[in-house]
């Protein structure tokens, strides 16, 4: 099997300290058993002190796109569902899946906002808006603040799988707006894709409708996520190391011609003037995000990774682009 | 000092309104029986009136109403070039283009694909141009996104930018006339390279699976909210008479067709059979789709929707319906009426029907 820098999943490049693997080993050897529910208590009141939200509003899932997914099947009906466009491929499927009515919002270059005003509009309707901050695949934060949009009323679901890198979240208001949720996940900035964590913060709105449903998290998950929760330390080193080296790789990538967009998460949005750009860098063994279905095929979304492999990254695609235009000018 | 030429061609666009979809050969003759009225006069002030650097410019024109006209208005220092037949043709075009070549840096025309078609012949990739959009289609990706773009696109060009090939598009009028599209790569013109004044050449329309089925909802959704009370005028495209269709009725997939009541009572309309519609009845709606490759919804190809229509209908009764695929190629909508006081009221977010109880919205520039 051929091997592949893997930038294409936006994972953290390091791994996790190793007391954290130590705790999943430690869960491991019981695979034999169920979670506790002692065990899921501890992790909520961890992630309840991280959020800064009460741990009442707090739910678990393997992942949180799963979560997303069920508050769109949940409360989509007879609502109409606003979502941007681009975003996170699981929002753009659910909605398209469940909704009775879908408004997508395009978010276009070059600034790539979310226009609140033109949303704020429709919200003379029952609606559910879901969006991503910093969202994905763009990199930029499109809410700033909540109010406008939850004080008319509407359901605000706010997926924040970046938040550790983008440093904006409203986990701490949904205490006080009841219509408010927000998504956040621990396979980023903690270095625990493979354990599948992540976590609503819903207003009281949502929560009889979520009752029962985090239970039986994978043991060696939920362990690996309680440690993580006391090594803080570590994932923020980890963070500041990613955004520096995101700082790196845009000016690098900016100066062999390419169009990098100013971004908030471990991701940069690329464009690149090479058609099927995505395709080409898997045929040099590098593997990002195509968003030929999103944007167009000279778009990328690439995950900084480590030194070496946004190094091999750089590499490959200035070699790409100087291929690319000789044989355009022929 | 930059030497730039000027070169109108005062019949382009006036098949528009009257819907001859084009007035390449002798049709410009019958668009003045049906007394049509010329769009370059006015495309080629709101052009000038734009240009910026007026003091950095000597301008070679060609006489009359081919630009001379025009610029006396302004002015300035001019050179005319060349003489011009009474009833001017591609061949006066042509025979001024080359002659004034040689003395200048860039050329500007103002016509549609048929005027640029000439010009390649005349000028071929010797100099840059601008193409001041005034024809009917315009399909062709060297215009520029309207006069204004074109007036900044020549500052752009006197204080420096790169050049680039764009395409110059053959279109078959007569097939055009007869429903069918034929465009053909006619050759390359090198223009000012300011990307987000440039429009897109047209793309050819998309047969794939996605779109198949987003024109199939997007007819399902229409159909569910068309009103017994309303006049809908459809315009052309295929996405538009994958709508028809669904409701049996025969499409003119190149002009605009009006349905009342689930019927057709005009067909193939040009302005002056929409506004005489516009008197019979109360509550009309424009169902249109943007043109794929270059996102425009009105100022290209469906120039019977003239401004005065649109400004009749308004804003609140235009229906865009286009499917995923072809808005996924575009960063948004773009108007080009020939007024900047309707374009403005166009400007800004309108929703965009892609499926079944499926909308995006989009933001529409001018």
């Amino acid at each position: 099997m051929k091997k592949y820098i893997k930038l294409n999943m936006n994972e953290m490049p390091y791994p996790p300290p190793i007391e954290v693997i130590n705790s999943a080993k430690k869960g491991l050897s019981n695979l034999n058993r169920y979670t506790s529910q002692e065990s899921l208590e501890m992790l909520k009141n961890m992630l309840s002190d991280y959020s800064k939200a009460p741990k009442e509003h707090i739910i678990l899932s393997s992942g949180s796109d799963l979560l997303i997914r069920e508050m769109i099947h949940l409360f989509s009906k007879r609502r109409k569902t606003i979502v941007a466009d681009p975003t996170f491929f699981p929002i753009t499927q659910a909605a398209k899946q469940f909704a009775s009515k879908l408004l997508k919002i395009r978010l276009s270059e070059p600034s790539f906002d979310l226009p609140i005003s033109y949303l704020i509009d429709e919200l003379s309707e029952q609606s559910l808006v879901v969006i991503d901050s910093p969202n994905n695949p763009t990199g930029k934060i499109l809410l700033d603040r909540v109010e406008d949009i939850v004080e008319t009323g509407a359901y605000l679901l706010i997926d924040e799988a970046y938040y550790e890198f983008s440093g904006i979240g409203f986990a701490e208001l949904v205490k006080d707006h009841p219509n408010l949720a927000v998504t956040r996940t621990m396979d980023k900035a903690f270095s625990l894709a493979g354990a599948r964590i992540g976590y609503l913060i819903a207003g009281k709105t949502f929560l009889n409708d979520f009752s029962g449903f985090d239970t039986f998290l994978p043991l060696p998950s939920v362990y690996a996520a309680i440690e993580a929760l006391k090594n803080i330390d570590y994932m923020k080193k980890n963070v500041n190391k990613i955004i520096d080296e995101r700082k790196r790789v845009e000016r690098e990538a900016a100066r062999i011609g390419v169009k990098v967009y100013p971004s908030n998460t471990n991701f940069l949005l690329m464009k690149t003037g090479v058609l099927e750009v995505a395709r080409e860098l898997k045929k040099a063994g590098v593997l990002v995000f195509d968003l030929s279905n999103q944007l167009s095929s000279e778009f990328i979304r690439v995950s900084i990774g480590t030194k070496d492999e946004n190094n091999f990254f750089l590499f490959s695609l200035g070699k790409l682009i100087k291929t690319y235009n000789q044989n355009s000018f022929k | 000092m930059k030497k730039i030429g000027l070169i109108v061609n005062p019949v382009a666009g006036m098949g528009g309104s009257v819907g001859l979809k084009g007035t390449d050969g002798n049709m410009y003759k019958k668009a003045l029986e049906m007394n049509a009225n010329p769009i370059t006069p006015e495309r080629t002030k709101e052009f000038l009136s734009y240009i910026k650097n007026f003091s950095d410019i000597t301008f070679f024109t060609a006489p009359g109403r081919m630009g001379e006209d025009y610029l006396r208005e302004f002015n300035i220092s001019l050179k005319v070039v060349g003489s011009i037949s009474e009833n001017v043709s591609a061949e006066d075009t042509k025979k001024i283009a080359e002659e004034m070549v040689k003395k200048i840096d860039l050329l500007v025309f103002v016509g549609g694909d048929g005027t640029a078609r000439d010009i390649y012949d005349a000028v071929g990739l010797k100099k840059p141009v601008v193409a001041v959009p005034s024809g009917v289609k315009m399909f062709s990706s060297v215009f520029a996104v309207n006069p204004r773009a074109a007036a900044e696109m020549v500052d752009s060009f006197i204080k420096g930018t790169d050049l680039k090939e764009e395409e110059v598009l053959d279109i078959d009028e007569d097939a055009f006339r007869n429903n069918k599209l034929s465009a053909t790569l006619y050759g390359y013109l090198n223009v000012p390279y300011v990307k987000r004044l440039l429009q897109s050449g047209k793309e050819a329309s998309r047969t794939d699976k996605h779109t198949m089925e987003d024109k199939e909802g997007i007819a399902k959704h229409i159909i569910e909210e068309m009103d017994d009370e309303i006049l809908y005028l459809f315009g052309p495209g295929t996405t538009t008479k994958a709508i028809t269709d669904k409701l049996n009725l025969p499409k003119t997939l190149l002009g605009i067709d009006a349905v009342f009541k689930g019927k057709i009572v005009g067909k193939d309309l040009n302005e002056e059979g929409i506004l005489k519609l516009l008197k019979k009845y109360n509550k009309v709606k424009i169902v249109i789709t943007p043109i794929g490759g270059n996102g425009f919804i009105f100022g290209r190809g469906n120039k019977q929707f003239t401004f005065d229509v649109i400004r009749r209908i308004g804003k609140e009764n235009i229906i865009v319906v286009g499917t995923e695929p072809k808005l996924r190629n575009l960063n948004c909508l773009r108007i080009d009426t020939g007024s900047l006081e309707v374009d403005k009221t166009l400007q800004g977010y309108i929703k965009v029907v892609t499926g079944y109880r499926e909308k995006m919205m989009m933001e529409v520039r001018c």
